[in-house]
């Protein structure tokens, strides 16, 4: 199903792992785990999309949000694993312009 | 700087830092240029249209309370002025003054208030680009989606689930919805089954019979086009929908072959209803899927026919070679890479001028056929494989028409003879070659099987040949024997009697069997004098070989007997036995050297019976009565 399999803090880069559907709930699902970290300061975050295949705008607006929250306090969103049907979409909704996308989540860390 | 700030600047400068607005409603833009804080919903006189500048006096503002909205501060009057937005009034800009009459002020408010309604203006353009910008998005989605499917239905592979499982997926994400099945058609049932779903709960995927004369599916049937279904509760397929659903057929052939199901459009503040816009697009995705799908069952049942035409001809064996337009090889079957001893790969594609480079006169005759445009037959053709083994074949050349008739080629198809060839010069060892001949080409004329039927049966044997062999070399006496025999049955043979068997010197010869002719006992009885004449030409030979010449007696008798194989499983023969078969036997025995015995019933179905004399009745073994008999004597 959809949901936020792991959530995790490697150096100070929290990173959100997902499966399924990036729909609205799973992006409200990622939103609430990068919200926690971000108000303890955390203003890195990297969304390991490996086992997520769909998304739809809503999911994809979710994460502009993300991307508008972390640049008030010049904090950096990124992605990592992406499949080549959501990178397009993520090109498409304008989310490329402001966040890297790695092909794996360490190359993503030690680049953040 | 913020727009707000420089106003406060502005302010400042211009000496109006008592300045205060108020605005009819809440706008992103106001918002944008820091005017929060100035939207006051409880004012009662929105969209209050002034004509110019008024002033508002403190102590009379009877129609206006402004009391309460605006500050005057220490002043007894205010310049009331609109803020326009494409020229209709948004709010008010209001200030207090010392000097009613001041121009200076007015023009201060003008150059103030246009700098607010400028800001506005481009905002406004901001706003309105950006939501242009997201439709354009989204429009982009919509395209890549349309690409995106296609590719799918391009690299598909025939796999229905995979294909269905991709677009499904495809056509949920563009369209923001929650989850969604297809269903398909059971082609033996006629049931619809959940071929594949997204985001759905096992317990909430349809666990019932699902038909097209049904439920939604009816109303989908109808007009065949894809629809919003506002109320799923209703629907016992649709259960897993909250909200609304939109549905749309998979068609091929003008049926319902299948459904593409989304359920529930999600939106940031939750679900909502699919639209109108959500229905055209995907009705003109699931269009593209149905046209995919019936090009996927064509080439389905294309490939099951092709299958079965490869079989029959496979299986069959005559050889077949389909020949284009341009002379290439385009399809050989096995019988004929068989028969011309060629693999698959060396012929397909190649021209025949180049495959049957040996065979010349097939060449001419395919050339022929190409010129005519006529069918071609040709009987006992000869060919020559590609190891060079000769081959008799019979062939049909026949040209072949595409659908606009127009010649697309020739069809060689042709049977092999060698092995009918192999069995007829078997056969023809045993029975005479009219007579294999007439039963190949007419199998329905020989019975098999124990039946009773008449013949004329006919046996000759060498007189004194047992004493004379024992006088004689071995070998000598089967070179005596095979000559002799070659000999008498080429008479056999040449008055269509069929060689039953030979018994150390004798020989049993049928007439009508497995054949009936017009007069069995006439061919019969003709053998018997020619083999009398064939004996003295025999003899003549032998003679100059310095071997004994031979003497023999021939009986014939006609009557009932039972055909059939007759043996065991491991040995059979196909032979005649009766009373009718003894008598034959025993009147060859009463046949002296050089005499033709024959009974009654030879001589009354004789049109000729020039040399036959009557003799008296004689005894024989098994027969309680005599037998009449003739004798027709060489001597």
């Amino acid at each position: 199903m959809n949901k936020v399999t792991k959530v995790e803090l490697i150096g100070d880069v929290v990173v959100i792992s997902t499966e399924g559907y990036l729909n609205k709930d799973l992006g409200e699902e990622i939103q609430n785990a990068a919200n926690e970290h971000i108000q303890n300061g955390v203003n890195k975050v990297l969304i390991n999309l490996e086992r997520s295949n769909i998304v739809n705008s809503i999911g994809a607006s979710i994460l502009i949000e993300i991307i508008e929250q972390l640049q008030d306090t010049d904090g950096v969103l990124a992605f990592c694993e992406l499949v080549p049907i959501i990178e397009k979409t993520f090109k498409i909704m304008g989310l490329t312009k402001y966040c890297e996308s790695y092909e794996t989540q360490e190359i993503a860390i030690s680049k953040m | 700087m913020t727009f707000n700030n420089k106003l406060n600047y502005l302010k400042g400068q211009l000496g109006i830092s008592n300045i205060q607005f108020v605005f009819f409603q809440k706008k992103t833009s106001f918002k944008s240029l820091g005017f929060l804080e100035y939207y006051n919903q409880d004012f009662p006189y929105y969209h209050v249209e002034l004509d110019g500048f008024e002033i508002i006096k403190k102590t009379n503002s009877k129609e206006i309370q402004f009391n309460s909205f605006f500050n005057f501060y220490s002043n007894n009057s205010a310049l009331l002025t609109n803020i326009f937005l494409d020229k209709k009034p948004i709010g008010l800009i209001f200030l207090p003054l010392i000097n009613e009459n001041s121009t200076e002020v007015r023009s201060l408010i003008m150059h103030f208030r246009s700098q607010i309604e400028n800001q506005l203006i481009i905002k406004d353009l901001e706003q309105k680009l950006s939501i242009t910008n997201k439709d354009l998005n989204n429009k982009l989605l919509e395209i890549e989606s349309l690409i995106d499917v296609t590719e799918i239905i391009y690299n598909q592979s025939g796999l229905k689930k995979n294909l269905f499982e991709s677009i499904l997926i495809t056509i949920l994400s563009i369209l923001n919805a929650s989850k969604g099945m297809v269903l398909l058609k059971d082609e033996k049932t006629g049931f619809f089954n959940v071929i594949s779903s997204f985001n759905i709960l096992k317990n909430q995927l349809p666990n019932k019979i699902i038909r097209i004369t049904k439920g939604v599916l009816k109303e989908l049937n109808k007009d065949k086009n894809a629809k919003i279904i506002d109320d799923p509760q209703n629907y016992e397929i649709l259960k897993a929908s909250e909200n609304n659903c939109i549905i749309s057929p998979i068609i091929s052939g003008n049926t319902v072959e299948g459904v593409f199901l989304l359920f529930d459009k999600e939106s940031r503040n939750g679900l909502i209803k699919f639209t109108q816009q959500d229905l055209r697009l995907f009705d003109s995705l699931s269009k593209k899927v149905s046209l995919a799908y019936d090009n996927i069952r064509l080439i389905d049942s294309l490939k099951n026919s092709n299958k079965l035409v490869d079989n029959i001809m496979s299986s069959i064996t005559t050889g077949i070679i389909m020949i284009n337009i341009l002379g290439e090889i385009e399809f050989v079957n096995h019988s004929a890479k068989n028969i011309f001893r060629v693999n698959q790969d060396d012929v397909i594609n190649n021209h025949y001028f180049i495959i049957f480079q040996n065979n010349l006169d097939l060449i001419q005759l395919l050339e022929s056929s190409e010129a005519k445009n006529e069918i071609i037959y040709e009987d006992n053709f000869k060919i020559q494989n590609s190891e060079g083994n000769p081959h008799e074949i019979n062939l049909t050349l026949s040209p072949v028409y595409n659908e606009d008739n127009e010649r697309s080629g020739i069809v060689f198809s042709f049977e092999d003879l060698s092995g009918i060839n192999k069995i007829k010069s078997t056969f023809k060892k045993y029975v005479s070659g009219n007579i294999v001949d007439e039963l190949l080409q007419n199998e329905s004329s020989l019975e098999l099987g124990g039946t009773q039927s008449e013949v004329c049966v006919l046996f000759s044997d060498i007189r004194g040949f047992t004493a004379l062999s024992e006088k004689m070399k071995p070998s000598d006496v089967v070179y005596l024997l095979n000559t002799y025999f070659e000999s008498m049955i080429e008479v056999v043979f040449s008055n269509n009697g069929t060689l039953d068997k030979i018994i150390g010197d004798e020989l049993m010869v049928l007439y009508g069997v497995p054949l009936k002719n017009n007069n069995d006992s006439q061919s019969a009885v003709k053998t018997a004098i020619e083999m009398f004449k064939a004996l003295d030409v025999f003899n003549k030979e032998i003679e100059k070989q310095n071997l004994p010449q031979l003497e023999i007696g021939i009986g014939i008798n006609y009557g009932k007997v039972v055909s059939g194989n007759i043996g065991s499983k491991r040995q059979m023969n196909y032979t005649v036995i009766g009373d009718a078969v003894n008598l034959a036997s025993r009147l060859c025995s009463h046949a002296k050297s050089g005499e033709v015995v024959i009974s009654r019933s030879v001589l009354d179905r004789l049109d000729n019976f020039e040399g036959f004399k009557e003799q008296i009745p004689i005894k024989v073994k098994g027969k309680s009565q005599k037998i009449d008999n003739w004798i027709y004597s060489v001597v």
